[in-house]
């Protein structure tokens, strides 16, 4: 039931027109075609977009041919095979399945075209038809909530016996486990004493999250720190502590900063989350391919720093626009 | 006090089929964690499945006039993120109101298409769940929606007041279904909305404007939806896209489970409120049992088809169906 909006074909027009208009050095400009998982489904993905194309524009090397899959994955193969069908220079793949579109990707590569993984893996089976992965590394965003956590706990001096429970993305999405992954390997390595009571699914959703925190309330007497997989789900916990009248004294720690996140760390009722910046991951998916074109060497797996950010250094951040 | 014969107790096991089912749930989550039945717990899950069941109680007289909402999910998502969006623009005042207006245009439009254009109610909500899906995203630019200045606000008392010690949400789910009862049991419209259901050639027959009922079904559903959309907005004071996706099948399910049938012409509100409070409490009990998330998925549905199973075995008197 993925039938969404289809503007991004219009984007993509206007991004030629205005990419395409310039030539440097007399040579004609790499062309990077782009196929997105699923713009305006949230905030991230649409100001990544966005991000993308201002990013094309301002180089006058570059003309991008940008494509939106819809969540659909029959329509990001197809999308691919018009791409691999136009001889691109490159193609940059944000997966909407990490399975399903192997073949696709494997097709490009058979056609000498290189492909950039953006924002979310694909399986390893399909790693040998990948030129590069750009992106957010998912298990040291999980690792570093993780010693955010403890560094609160041993600053409030209850190190030796916090517990935690944590709200976890959907089930299945590699961002959800490695995230999660991150967090249970590293926790008890820097708090070897806290324990993880339970870890529930919040789904990414927000109302999820928060009847899931609404249970483990019930369940607990004594919760004194909660991970959730991305701000959106920690703010869903925050408002049922909230309504329970038990936020002093919890500390909230999530991943992928959101504006409601930062709003809710100003309140002082938020410690801390990771600032992965949309636009960061745009700009870094655009270099990669452009790297690649110009025959640098690059790493397999080339992430974008996704720093730590807490209540005390937030003022070096601005707000998120997602 | 008279004895019960055998039959007696048949024929009440008859009438309550889907009661007895949710008493079982309940001893045994209850055996399986003591605080299933803490006051805390017990108002936390029937806030929870205030929404659910707001919208639950539109769909059953959509249900029992013989046609689906598969649209409900998505509609919630509209109007919760329309409301925000409007919150801040023209005020809580004039926001309401203006997203009612809206979200019971669309209810008119399907209602429209099923009760007068006669299409398939199925395929209509189904196309309607994906094209209002991408009428909210083409509203908010796919960007989420949040009320600026939470504090400053008296918006929040639909989803998170409380009035005498009750959680308003609970209060709005349990007055709506009060009413809707009463118009479906008690109203010329409520038998019609049987009549039309039950058999529509009859009832078109005996003089019941059948297209009109079928419409203001439609019409009933989207302003229950809109009701949930204002609790979830208000509750949560800011929304993803998304936020309804999905509902209309637990929607579904929850009325189903209230011994609805697909096929029109049976059920009612009570019932209706029951499907809704065993689907609100299998997934709590499950939290609080612990179980791997994984396996409650699996769990719920066994839950419900049971629950089907001895609501319908209850009906027959027998576990098994005669014809093979």
């Amino acid at each position: 039931m993925t039938i969404r909006t289809t503007l991004t074909a219009t984007v993509a027009t206007a991004a030629i027109a205005t990419a395409g208009a310039a030539f440097a050095d007399g040579h004609s400009p790499m062309r990077i075609g782009i196929t997105q998982n699923n713009v305006g489904v949230d905030s991230y993905q649409t100001t990544y977009e966005q991000a993308f194309i201002a990013a094309a524009e301002a180089n006058d090397n570059v003309e991008v041919v940008v494509l939106d899959a819809g969540g659909d994955v029959a329509r990001q193969i197809a999308q691919m095979e018009d791409l691999i069908q136009q001889e691109v220079d490159a193609i940059i793949i944000w997966p909407t399945n990490g399975e399903a579109v192997i073949p696709a990707v494997r097709k490009a590569a058979q056609a000498d075209i290189p492909v950039v993984v953006t924002n979310s893996n694909i399986a390893e089976a399909g790693f040998d038809f990948v030129a590069s992965f750009s992106g957010p590394d998912n298990i040291t965003q999980g690792s570093r909530s993780a010693e955010i956590m403890c560094d609160r706990f041993k600053a409030l001096g209850i190190e030796n016996e916090a517990q935690v429970v944590q709200i976890s993305g959907q089930p299945g999405y590699t961002t959800a486990i490695e995230r999660a992954k991150g967090f249970e390997d590293r926790l008890p390595e820097v708090c070897p004493n806290v324990t993880l009571l339970e870890t529930q699914p919040g789904d990414w959703n927000r109302e999820k999250s928060q009847q899931v925190m609404e249970a483990f309330l019930v369940k607990y007497d004594d919760i004194d720190g909660v991970y959730a997989g991305d701000d959106n789900m920690g703010v869903g916990a925050l408002n049922a502590a909230n309504a329970a009248g038990r936020t002093e004294g919890i500390t909230f720690v999530g991943a992928t900063n959101f504006a409601v996140g930062y709003e809710a760390m100003e309140r002082g009722e938020y410690w801390g989350s990771i600032y992965q910046s949309p636009v960061d991951d745009a700009e870094a998916a655009l270099k990669t391919a452009i790297d690649l074109l110009n025959g640098e060497e690059l790493p397999f797996l080339n992430y974008f720093d996704t720093p730590k950010i807490t209540q005390d250094n937030m003022s070096e951040f601005t707000k998120p626009v997602f | 006090m008279a004895t019960l014969s055998k039959q007696d107790i048949g024929k009440i096991l008859a009438r309550q089929g889907i009661l007895i089912a949710f008493a079982f749930f309940i001893i045994g989550f209850t055996l399986a964690n003591g605080r299933f039945l803490s006051p805390d717990n017990v108002m936390g899950v029937i806030r929870s499945s205030a929404i659910l069941g707001v919208m639950a109680l539109g769909v059953t007289f959509v249900v029992i006039s013989g046609n689906l909402d598969l649209s409900v999910g998505s509609m919630m998502s509209f109007s919760t993120i329309v409301v925000l969006d409007l919150h801040d623009k023209i005020g809580p005042a004039l926001a309401i109101p203006a997203m009612f207006a809206m979200t019971l245009c669309l209810g008119a439009f399907i209602g429209f298409l099923v009760g007068y254009l006669k299409l398939n109610s199925l395929i209509v909500t189904l196309g309607m769940l994906s094209a209002i899906h991408g009428l909210t995203l083409t509203y908010s630019g796919g960007q989420n929606m949040d009320i600026a200045d939470k504090d400053g606000t008296w918006f929040d008392v639909f989803g998170q007041g409380t009035a005498l010690g009750i959680p308003v949400p609970i209060l709005i789910f349990l007055a709506l279904a009060a009413l809707l009862g009463i118009v479906l049991a008690k109203t010329p419209f409520g038998r019609k909305v049987y009549a039309v259901g039950g058999n529509g050639t009859a009832a078109t027959f005996s003089g019941i404007k059948r297209a009109r009922t079928v419409f203001l079904c439609y019409l009933m559903s989207a302003g229950c939806v809109a009701t949930a959309g204002l609790i979830q907005a208000s509750r949560s004071m800011g929304s993803q896209n998304t936020v309804g996706q999905g509902l209309e099948l637990e929607v579904l399910a929850a009325v189903i489970l209230g011994g609805a049938s697909l096929l029109g012409g049976s059920g009612t509100i009570f019932k209706t409120v029951i499907g809704v409070l065993i689907l609100g409490f299998i997934q709590n009990g499950l939290l609080l049992v612990g179980l791997q998330f994984y396996v409650q998925f699996v769990v719920t549905w066994i839950i419900i088809i049971l629950a089907v199973w001895l609501d319908i075995a209850a009906k027959r008197g027998k576990l098994w169906s005669n014809i093979a």
